[in-house]
C-alpha cells in the first residue's frame, strides 16, 4: 500500500481574462504517492504547469483543497506557503533560475540555510550532491553566467535537493537544453528517484516522460487518464511503446 | 529630433516613479534656488531703491547742542569737505532710551524730531505708512508695529532716566534711522509732545546732520573724519552716528542668513538630484542594453540615443523648474514677512525675470552636463553584443560574502552581497546622506545655540551680555560702585562702556572699555591673543585687522576727542555689532585720549532679582547721576525673538525638506532595486523566502552605506560646522565661531536619520509582497 504524500480534492483554478473567467483546472481529485516519479503530460494549454504550481504551493487554487500529509496547504497565506515550500519541496525550473550575482555554491547554500543552521553539515551535503551530479570544485566557485546549460540545470537540481525535500517538482527540466545535456539531467533526476526521492515532473517530451513510473494525462483542465509504467529501467524497451499507446489513447 | 522625442516620451511613460522623483527633487532645488536668487539679487537692492526714493543721507550724525555756534561749526566743517554733495542740519533732541517690544525691550539711541520738521526735510525724508486721526502723540518706525504697539494704543518710552507715555499716532519708514540696527532710531513727535519733551529736559537739544556724498563709497571714511573734526573742536561732546555701509548691511542680517541657508540647501538638493539622475541613467543603460542594441541595429545613432536622454531629462527639469519657481512666488510673501520683521523696510513681491533665468540656466546646464556625462557610455554599445546577451554587468572576480565562510545570518549575508554589488546605490545613498548630515548638524547647532539657549549666539554676535546696564555720570561713579559692592543682590559689576574712536587714516571704530576684562562674562570675546591689560594696548576686530593688514604686535594710531595715540595690538576680537569695526581698550588706555564723562556698568544680579525693580531703585537712589538703565535680558529678548522665530522656521523647514528628500531618493533606489531584482526575489520566494525576510534583506542592504555615510557625515560636519559658520558669518565680522556642537543631538539625529531611512526602505519594499513566484514561472 503506497503512502499518500499529496492529495487534492475538487481542485479548481480559474483566471479572469478581460472579464471572462477561464477555468484552467476543473475539480481535480488526485493523490500523489511517496517514492513515485509522477509525470504530468498534456497538450499545450491543458493546465499542466498550473497544476504543478498549485500542487507545489507556488500558487493558490480558486476552489478545492490540497493536503500535504495531514496539512491543508490550500488555506495557507503566501508566507505560510513559503514556509511549506522551504520545508517540503524542491524545484527544478525550465529556465533554471539561478541567481546571477551569487556563485554556484552560494545559490545552493542560500536555499539550504533557510532550513538548516548547521552550515558545516550543509556544505558537506552540498559538496556530496555536486559530486553526484558531476559538478567540480572549480565549477562550484563560478557564477551562473559562466556555466553551460547542462551544468546550470544540474546545479538547479542540487539546489532543489539540498534540503532533502519530500517532493521535487520539475517543470520541463530539459526544455531549454540540447539532447545530450537533457539526457544527463534526466539521468540525474532518475538517479535520485531511485534513491527514494519523490518527483513530480511536467513535460511534453516522451523521452523525459519515460523516466516516470506514473503518467497522468491532462486535457482541458481535467485528468483524462493515467498510466502505470512501473519502475524505470534503462533496458526496458517496452516502456516507450506502452507510453505511446497510452498517449495515443488519450488523443495525443 | 522627432525620433529622439518619441524615445524620450516612451522612457518617461515607462518610468513614472522615477519621473516623479526627479521632478520633485528638481522642483525643490528650483524653489530654493529661485528664492535665494530673488533674495540676493533683488531684495538687497530694495534698500537702495528706498534710499533713493527718500533722498536719504549717506552719513548721519547727531551731536549735542543746537546753538547757532554749533550749527555754524558743523556747516563749515561739512562744506569744507569736497566729498559733500549736499547736507541738512535739523534741530532735534537725542538720548538713549527704551520701550517695550516683542515681549522684551527695544533699546537704542533715539533722535526725536518734530513731525512737521521731519516731514519737510530735504534729505532723509520719511514716509508715513499708517496714521490714525490722532493729533497728539508719537510716530514710530514701522518695524516696531506689533499687537501691543498699534495706532491708538499707548506706549511707555524711557528717555534717559525718565519715562514718558505717548499715544501712538502712526508709523513711518525711515531708511537710515528706522531700526535698532541703524545705531540711531528716529522718533517723531507731534508739536505739542515735542515741546513738552523740550520742557521736560530729559533729552538734550541736539543737531542732526544729514550728509549726502558725491561718492557713496566714501561714507565710512567721511563719517570717521567728520566725527574726528567734531571731537577735536568739542572734546567729550556726546554724538552718535551711522553711515550707509553699516546701515545697509546691518538691516539685512536676516536676509543674509536666510539667503545663505537657502543657497546651501538649494545646491545640496541640486547635487542630490544630479546624483540620482546619473545613477538612473547608468541603471537605464544596464537594464535596457538589449533595447538600446536593437535601436542601434535599426539605425539609431549614439548621438540620437544620448539626445533622447537629454531631451527626456531637460523636459522634466524645465517642467519642474517652472513649477518650483511658481511655488517660490507663492512662498515669497511669507519669507518677505519674516525678512521685514528684521529689516523694517517694506518690499513688494513682484516678478523677477533675472533670478528665474539664472535658475533655469543653472538647473538646465547642470542636468545637461550630468546626463551627457552619464550617457556617454551608450557610444560603447555594440548592437550585436548587446542583442545577443547584453553586456555583462556582474563582476566575476569576486563573490562577496561567500555563504560557505561567513558567520553572518542568512538575511544579513544576502543583504551585504546586495550592498557590495551595488556601487551606484551606495554612492547615491552616501552623497545624499552626507549632504543631509550637514543639514542635520546645522539644525542641531542652531537649535542648541539659538533656539534653546541663545547665549552662545549672543556671545558671538553681541559680544558681552549681563543682566543690567546702568550708565552713570563719572562724578557719581565712586558712590555708585560702593553701593554695588555693598548690595547683596549684585554678584558682579564692571565697567563696560562703548563709544566711538577713529583709526587715523582708517575707519570709525566702536571702542569698548573695561576696567578689568577678566571680570567680563564672555571670555571668548578675544579669540586670539589676549585682552588689553596695559594702557598702551588695544584689541581690534579680526575682520578690520585683516582688511588693513594688522597683526598682533603691530601698532595702530587711534584718535578721539582731538587727540591721537599709538596702541599695541595684543589680540583679535570679533564683535559683530559694528560689522567687524570694533576695538577694546582698558579704561586707562582710552583715557589717554580723553576722560570719560559717562560710565556704563554691567551688572550680574542674583537669580530671582527683579531687574526692572532693581534698575528703578538705582535710578531713584542716584537721581540725575544715572543717565540710563537697561534691562539687558529683556532688551535681548525683544530683538532676539525675531532671530529665534526665523531660525525655528529655517530649522523646521530644512528638517522637513531633508525627510522629503530622503524619502524620494530612497523611493527611487528601492524601486530601481526591486525592478532589477524582481527575478531574484521571485527565485528566492520560490525557494521559500518569506516576504518579511526579503523586505528585511532589502532594508539591511541599504544600512552599510546609510550608517557609514551618516557616521562620516555627522563626524566631519560636526568638525567643520564652526569654520563653515565663520565663513558664512564673515560678512558681519565673524572670523571664528565657537558654537557648542550638540553631540547628543547629533547622535540622536543620526540614529533618527538611519531609523527613518530604514523604516522608509521597509515601507517602500512592501511592493515585494506583489512579487509572486508564479509570475516567475509564467515568464517561461
Amino acid at each position: 500500500m503506497k503512502e499518500i504524500l499529496l492529495e487534492t480534492e475538487k481542485l479548481s483554478k480559474s483566471f479572469s481574462n478581460s472579464g471572462t473567467m477561464q477555468h484552467v483546472l476543473k475539480n481535480i481529485d488526485l493523490q500523489l504517492y511517496r517514492g513515485d516519479f509522477t509525470v504530468i503530460m498534456g497538450a499545450s494549454g491543458a493546465g499542466k504547469s498550473t497544476l504543478l504550481y498549485a500542487l507545489s504551493g507556488m500558487d493558490t487554487p480558486t476552489l478545492g483543497t490540497i493536503t500535504f500529509g495531514k496539512k491543508v496547504i490550500s488555506d495557507l497565506n503566501s508566507d505560510g506557503l513559503a514556509l511549506f515550500r522551504r520545508a517540503h519541496c524542491g524545484f527544478v525550473f525550465q529556465q533554471i533560475y539561478l541567481i546571477d550575482g551569487m556563485s554556484v555554491m552560494d545559490n545552493v547554500l542560500s536555499a539550504g540555510l533557510l532550513v538548516s543552521r548547521d552550515k558545516k553539515a550543509l556544505v558537506t551535503k552540498a559538496k556530496a550532491l555536486f559530486a553526484a551530479v558531476d559538478i567540480s570544485e572549480e565549477t562550484q566557485k563560478k557564477f551562473p553566467a559562466q556555466l553551460s546549460g547542462g551544468e546550470a540545470q544540474r546545479v538547479g537540481i542540487v539546489r532543489a535537493l539540498i534540503n532533502s525535500p519530500e517532493i521535487v517538482f520539475a517543470d520541463e527540466p530539459t526544455g531549454a537544453l540540447n539532447s545530450k545535456t537533457g539526457l544527463d539531467v534526466l539521468d540525474t533526476l532518475t538517479g535520485f528517484h531511485e534513491q527514494g526521492q519523490s518527483v513530480v515532473m511536467v513535460t511534453h517530451d516522451m523521452r523525459s516522460a519515460c523516466r516516470g513510473n506514473r503518467i497522468l494525462y491532462l486535457k482541458d483542465g481535467m485528468i483524462l487518464g493515467e498510466c502505470d509504467l512501473g519502475r524505470y529501467s534503462h533496458s526496458d524497451i517496452q516502456r516507450h511503446e506502452k507510453l505511446s499507446a497510452f498517449l495515443k489513447e488519450m488523443g495525443w | 529630433m522627432k525620433k529622439s522625442f518619441l524615445i524620450a516620451r516612451s522612457n518617461i511613460r515607462k518610468a513614472k516613479g522615477q519621473t516623479v522623483t526627479i521632478i520633485v527633487l528638481i522642483l525643490l532645488a528650483a524653489l530654493m534656488l529661485n528664492l535665494w536668487l530673488m533674495l540676493s539679487m533683488d531684495y538687497r537692492k530694495n534698500f537702495d531703491r528706498y534710499h533713493d526714493r527718500f533722498h536719504a543721507e549717506h552719513v548721519t550724525l547727531s551731536v549735542d547742542g543746537n546753538t547757532d555756534e554749533v550749527q555754524s561749526f558743523l556747516s563749515q566743517t561739512i562744506e569744507s569737505d569736497e566729498r559733500t554733495e549736499e547736507y541738512q542740519l535739523d534741530s532735534c533732541m537725542h538720548m538713549i532710551g527704551t520701550f517695550p517690544y516683542n515681549d522684551g525691550e527695544m533699546n537704542g539711541w533715539f533722535v526725536f524730531l518734530e513731525k512737521q520738521a521731519a516731514m519737510t526735510r530735504s534729505i532723509g525724508n520719511l514716509e508715513i505708512v499708517e496714521e490714525g486721526n490722532l493729533t497728539s502723540g508719537v510716530y514710530l518706525p514701522m518695524l516696531y508695529k506689533t499687537e501691543d504697539i498699534a495706532v491708538g494704543k499707548e506706549v511707555e518710552i524711557s528717555i534717559g532716566s525718565q519715562k514718558v507715555v505717548y499715544t501712538v499716532c502712526g508709523f513711518f519708514n525711515s531708511i537710515m534711522m528706522g531700526s535698532h540696527n541703524c545705531a540711531l532710531t528716529e522718533i517723531v513727535l507731534t508739536k505739542d509732545k515735542y515741546e513738552e519733551l523740550e520742557r521736560g529736559g530729559c533729552a538734550p537739544q541736539a543737531t542732526l546732520c544729514s550728509v549726502r556724498l558725491t561718492d557713496r563709497s566714501e561714507n565710512l571714511n567721511y563719517e570717521a573724519a567728520l566725527k574726528s573734526r567734531v571731537s577735536e573742536h568739542y572734546p567729550n561732546i556726546t554724538m552718535m552716528s551711522n553711515c550707509y555701509d553699516i546701515v545697509s548691511q546691518s538691516r539685512y542680517i536676516a536676509q543674509m542668513i536666510c539667503s545663505g541657508i537657502m543657497s546651501a540647501v538649494a545646491f545640496f538638493v541640486l547635487l542630490i538630484a544630479l546624483v540620482v539622475i546619473v545613477s538612473n541613467i547608468i541603471n537605464y543603460i544596464q537594464v535596457n542594453m538589449k533595447g538600446l542594441g536593437a535601436l542601434k541595429a535599426m539605425g539609431y545613432t549614439s548621438g540620437q540615443l544620448i539626445f533622447s536622454l537629454l531631451l527626456q531629462f531637460l523636459c522634466l527639469t524645465f517642467l519642474a523648474a517652472a513649477i518650483g519657481a511658481g511655488i517660490s512666488y507663492l512662498l515669497f510673501p511669507a519669507v518677505n514677512t519674516m525678512m521685514i520683521a528684521q529689516t523694517g523696510i517694506p518690499y513688494t513681491v513682484h516678478f523677477l525675470p533675472a533670478p528665474l533665468l539664472v535658475s533655469f540656466a543653472v538647473l538646465g546646464g547642470t542636468v545637461a552636463l550630468a546626463v551627457w556625462s552619464a550617457s556617454r557610455r551608450i557610444r560603447k554599445i555594440e548592437p550585436i553584443t548587446a542583442l545577443r546577451s547584453g553586456i555583462q554587468t556582474h563582476n566575476f572576480k569576486c563573490n562577496h560574502i561567500p555563504l560557505e565562510r561567513t558567520k553572518a545570518p542568512l538575511s544579513l549575508a544576502l543583504a551585504l552581497k546586495t550592498t557590495l554589488s551595488g556601487v551606484k546605490h551606495n554612492l547615491t545613498v552616501g552623497i545624499t546622506m552626507l549632504a543631509l548630515s550637514l543639514v542635520v548638524v546645522f539644525s542641531g547647532l542652531m537649535t542648541e545655540n539659538v533656539i534653546a539657549d541663545m547665549t552662545p549666539f549672543l556671545n558671538l554676535i553681541v559680544g558681552e551680555t549681563a543682566d543690567s546696564c546702568i550708565s552713570v555720570r563719572v562724578e557719581a561713579e565712586d558712590g555708585f560702585l560702593a553701593e554695588m559692592t555693598g548690595d547683596g543682590r549684585v554678584e558682579k559689576s564692571y565697567l563696560y562702556t562703548s563709544l566711538n574712536v577713529s583709526h587715523v587714516g582708517g575707519a570709525e571704530l566702536m571702542a569698548t572699555l573695561c576696567d578689568d576684562f577678566s571680570k567680563i562674562n564672555n571670555q571668548d570675546l578675544v579669540f586670539e591673543g589676549r585682552f588689553p591689560k596695559y594702557e598702551n594696548e588695544i584689541v581690534i576686530a579680526a575682520k578690520y585687522a585683516k582688511e588693513n593688514g594688522f597683526r598682533i604686535g603691530d601698532e595702530i594710531e587711534i584718535a578721539a576727542n582731538g587727540k591721537q595715540e599709538k596702541y599695541l595690538i595684543c589680540g583679535y576680537t570679533q564683535i559683530s555689532n559694528n560689522l567687524g569695526r570694533d576695538c577694546l581698550f582698558t579704561r586707562a588706555g582710552y583715557e589717554r585720549l580723553g576722560l570719560l564723562t559717562n560710565a556704563s556698568y554691567y551688572l550680574n544680579l542674583d537669580d530671582g532679582t527683579d531687574i526692572d525693580a532693581f534698575n528703578l531703585e538705582m535710578k531713584e537712589k542716584f537721581g540725575g547721576s544715572v543717565n540710563t538703565t537697561i534691562n539687558i535680558e529683556t532688551t535681548i529678548e525683544g530683538v532676539a525673538s525675531v532671530y529665534v522665530s526665523l531660525m525655528t522656521i529655517i530649522v523646521i523647514a530644512t528638517l522637513v525638506l531633508s525627510a522629503v528628500i530622503i524619502s524620494f531618493v530612497l523611493y527611487l533606489l528601492v524601486r530601481t532595486m526591486l525592478n532589477n531584482k524582481k527575478r531574484d526575489y521571485g527565485i528566492l520566494k520560490s525557494l521559500g523566502f518569506t516576504t518579511g525576510q526579503l523586505i528585511l534583506q532589502t532594508s539591511l542592504s541599504f544600512m552599510p552605506s546609510l550608517l557609514m555615510s551618516v557616521l562620516l557625515g555627522l563626524t566631519v560636519c560636526s568638525l567643520i560646522i564652526n569654520p563653515l559658520m565663520a565663513l558664512f558669518l564673515n560678512g558681519i565680522g565673524i572670523v571664528k565661531c565657537t558654537f557648542h556642537v550638540p553631540l547628543g543631538f547629533n547622535i540622536a539625529a543620526g540614529v533618527g536619520l538611519v531609523l527613518f531611512a530604514f523604516l522608509a526602505v521597509c515601507l517602500l519594499s512592501l511592493k515585494i509582497r506583489k512579487i509572486a513566484p508564479r509570475a516567475l514561472l509564467a515568464e517561461e
